[in-house]
């Protein structure tokens, strides 16, 4: 096991720069998840760590050695790949075994990490099998299995739950994270949903555009999204976000782009009048008698909590609230704003504003 | 009326009905068929039965049949023409067959590359293909020409002894291959890299992980992976060379002496130019019967392959 270090990490094809100056520190045994959205590089990252694709500028440390230029199986890495990329004419035993068998490992060695990692994801009735015979979580678990009898310091994860279907896929995330827990290895993982990263990870990264917008404990990012971004991509339902600017006579109220007046617990005296845009997670509006009006647009029971829509003088916001209730659209409830829940942030660098 | 007889009728009724819709369907399909079992018996299975029916004969051209039972097939077991033709219809095939295999898979694994003017390069390699056979075979005959052929003006430019190609009987079944081989590689090529072309990305960077250098991904993933195409290939080259004439009539007639004989120009001789059309009828099912029992070795081969690799179920 090893701690990987991304230091000013750039990539670009050609001209075009997909990777600006990206910097991690990810510690020795940390599950570590790049998020975002398709094309903000985060598996163009992943692939230059595996040593698939070249580093155009920065280093990649893999414990205390630079490995930039090694070719990947000198990397001591690897890789389960979003489409499994398992050898399509050879058993699932065959699979596991290639790798160590290039390496020349002893044949009883072979045997005993294909069947350590085989009774670890519950493959071994599987073992004789081709890809094709097997469903896509078995499929997964083969491509696991290839990652895990090579012991090595980094496991690298590039979307590997996106092909399975949601049911498949909250079981799997479980089974990973639990993999993870048993072996104590490095592991990087990329992936585009918020959940998968929120549930997994020790420490996220969430990239945009080529760069990190943020990252730290996912609780953090969750309670304290650096910028507007961050907010609005982690969570679901997402951050609701109103724009407007903060009462220019130096009271702890933002005036909306519609005129409706939300009270803050505080606004600092420089930022007295500024244009901004304020943003409260669903779960922070409660219903309350003497709050705001809100004409009901929707309602969306799970069972476990209702989902409002709601209309605030045009503005639509998102609700999440733990009752049942059963509110017809055009109802109209009164609602209160969690004061210090709210966020906000700089109208233009869309960074975050302190209250 | 009972109940139960009410449903007997019933069921009789139904009976007819289906029985009378099965008549009309019977009558409805013979106008689809027809065309094509008039044509496939005239082409197919009329000369077929025919060429059977020749072989237990002794007839020649011109006069009377005359029914032999086994006799010709019997004689052809002494024949030691037909054998030694046999022999070397194999010989000739299993070459023709390998060095196009070779030659156009290593072509295809090359003209996968990106490289510049790839379709170009990949046109004129395939070039040769279109060619006519006898066209071919004429320049063929000229560059094999001892004396003034450009072949053994190349073979004295790197400083080698002329060759009598296929003037003589140790060199002519090579040379023809040659000439075979630089027709037909082409068409290996052409399956190959669809075959390659087919091929999945992904496995190929988990095996770099894994570890695999440029052979070995070639060995483990590549090779197994175009097999079926690779059988196929193979399955049309065999059955093209088995049945070769075209270009060995035309350079060689079979010649020096019968050095380039294979079975199909021995039947050619037999049937036409002795006549003894009961007796070449008896070659030609002999001789069909080794391209069938070759090709089912190879079907099965590639069934094989296939449901390993589940391109066939």
């Amino acid at each position: 096991m090893a701690a990987v270090t991304l230091s000013h990490v750039g990539k670009s094809y050609g001209a075009v720069g997909v990777l600006h100056g990206v910097s991690v520190d990810i510690a020795d045994g940390e599950f570590v998840i790049l998020v975002g959205q398709s094309g903000c590089g985060k598996s163009t990252l992943l692939r230059m760590i595996a040593g698939l694709e070249s580093v155009t500028s920065g280093d990649i440390s893999i414990g205390d050695r630079v490995i930039n230029d090694l070719p990947p199986k000198d990397r001591d890495i690897a890789m389960v790949f979003q489409n499994y990329a398992l050898y399509p004419h050879m058993t699932v035993r065959k699979n596991m075994e290639f790798g160590l068998k290039l390496r020349g490992t002893p044949r009883a060695e072979i045997n005993e990490k294909v069947a350590h990692a085989s009774a670890i994801l519950g493959l071994e009735s599987l073992m004789e099998r081709l890809p094709r015979e097997l469903s896509g979580g078995q499929r997964q678990r083969v491509a696991m299995g290839r990652a895990i009898v090579r012991d090595p310091q980094v496991f690298l994860f590039d979307e590997p739950l996106s092909n399975l279907d949601a049911k498949l896929r909250v079981h799997m995330r479980t089974e990973i994270k639990a993999l993870h827990q048993r072996l104590g290895a490095t592991v990087i993982y990329v992936t585009h949903d918020q959940i998968e990263a929120m549930t997994m990870a020790d420490k996220i990264v969430v990239m945009h555009d080529g760069r990190i917008a943020q990252q730290g404990a996912p609780l953090d990012i969750y309670d304290r999204p650096a910028n507007l971004f961050v907010a609005q991509f982690i969570g679901s339902p997402s951050m609701n976000i109103l724009d407007g600017q903060f009462a220019g006579d130096g009271s702890a109220v933002f005036i909306t782009d519609k005129g409706v007046h939300i009270l803050l617990a505080n606004v600092p005296a420089e930022n007295a009048g500024r244009p901004a845009k304020i943003g409260i997670r669903p779960e922070h509006i409660m219903l309350n008698d003497s709050g705001i009006a809100a004409r009901v647009i929707v309602t969306e029971p799970t069972g476990s909590e209702t989902q409002l829509t709601l209309d605030v003088d045009g503005h639509e916001l998102v609700v999440l609230i733990r009752d049942r209730v059963d509110y017809k659209p055009n109802d109209v409830l009164k609602i209160g704003l969690a004061q210090n829940h709210i966020h906000a942030f700089d109208a233009d660098s869309g960074s975050r504003l302190t209250l | 009326m009972t109940l139960a007889s009410a449903g007997e009728r019933r069921a009789s009724q139904q009976a007819r009905r289906l029985s009378g819709s099965r008549k009309v369907g019977r009558i409805s399909y013979w106008p689809f068929v027809l065309p094509a079992l008039v044509v496939v018996s005239a082409v197919v299975v009329f000369p077929w039965a025919f060429t059977l029916w020749m072989s237990v004969s002794e007839w020649k051209v011109g006069e009377p049949y005359h029914f032999v039972g086994f006799a010709n097939y019997l004689r052809l077991l002494h024949d030691q023409r037909f054998l030694q033709s046999i022999g070397r219809t194999l010989l000739y095939t299993v070459l023709s067959v390998v060095a196009p295999m070779v030659i156009g898979t290593l072509a295809a694994l090359l003209f996968n590359e990106k490289m510049p003017a790839r379709g170009l390069l990949r046109g004129i390699f395939v070039m040769p293909m279109m060619a006519t056979p006898v066209a071919i075979a004429l320049v063929w005959t000229m560059m094999f020409h001892p004396q003034l052929g450009v072949l053994n003006y190349l073979l004295s430019l790197i400083g080698l002894d002329p060759q009598d190609w296929v003037f003589a009987p140790d060199t002519v079944i090579a040379s023809l291959v040659m000439v075979e081989t630089w027709q037909w590689s082409p068409l290996v090529m052409l399956i190959v890299l669809g075959g390659l072309a087919s091929l999945p990305a992904d496995p190929y960077e988990s095996a770099r992980i894994d570890g695999a250098n440029a052979f070995q991904r070639f060995w483990y993933l590549t090779l197994p992976m175009i097999l079926p195409f690779l059988l196929v290939a193979m399955t049309i080259r065999m059955i093209d060379a088995l049945k070769s004439f075209d270009i060995i009539y035309a350079i060689t007639q079979g010649g020096p002496g019968t050095a380039s004989e294979t079975t199909n120009l021995y039947l050619y001789s037999v049937a036409f130019a002795y006549a003894e059309i009961g007796y070449g009828s008896a070659i030609a099912v002999l001789f069909f019967l080794l391209i069938v029992v070759l090709s089912l070795v190879l079907l099965h081969v590639r069934e094989l392959s296939g449901r390993i690799l589940g391109t066939t179920k």
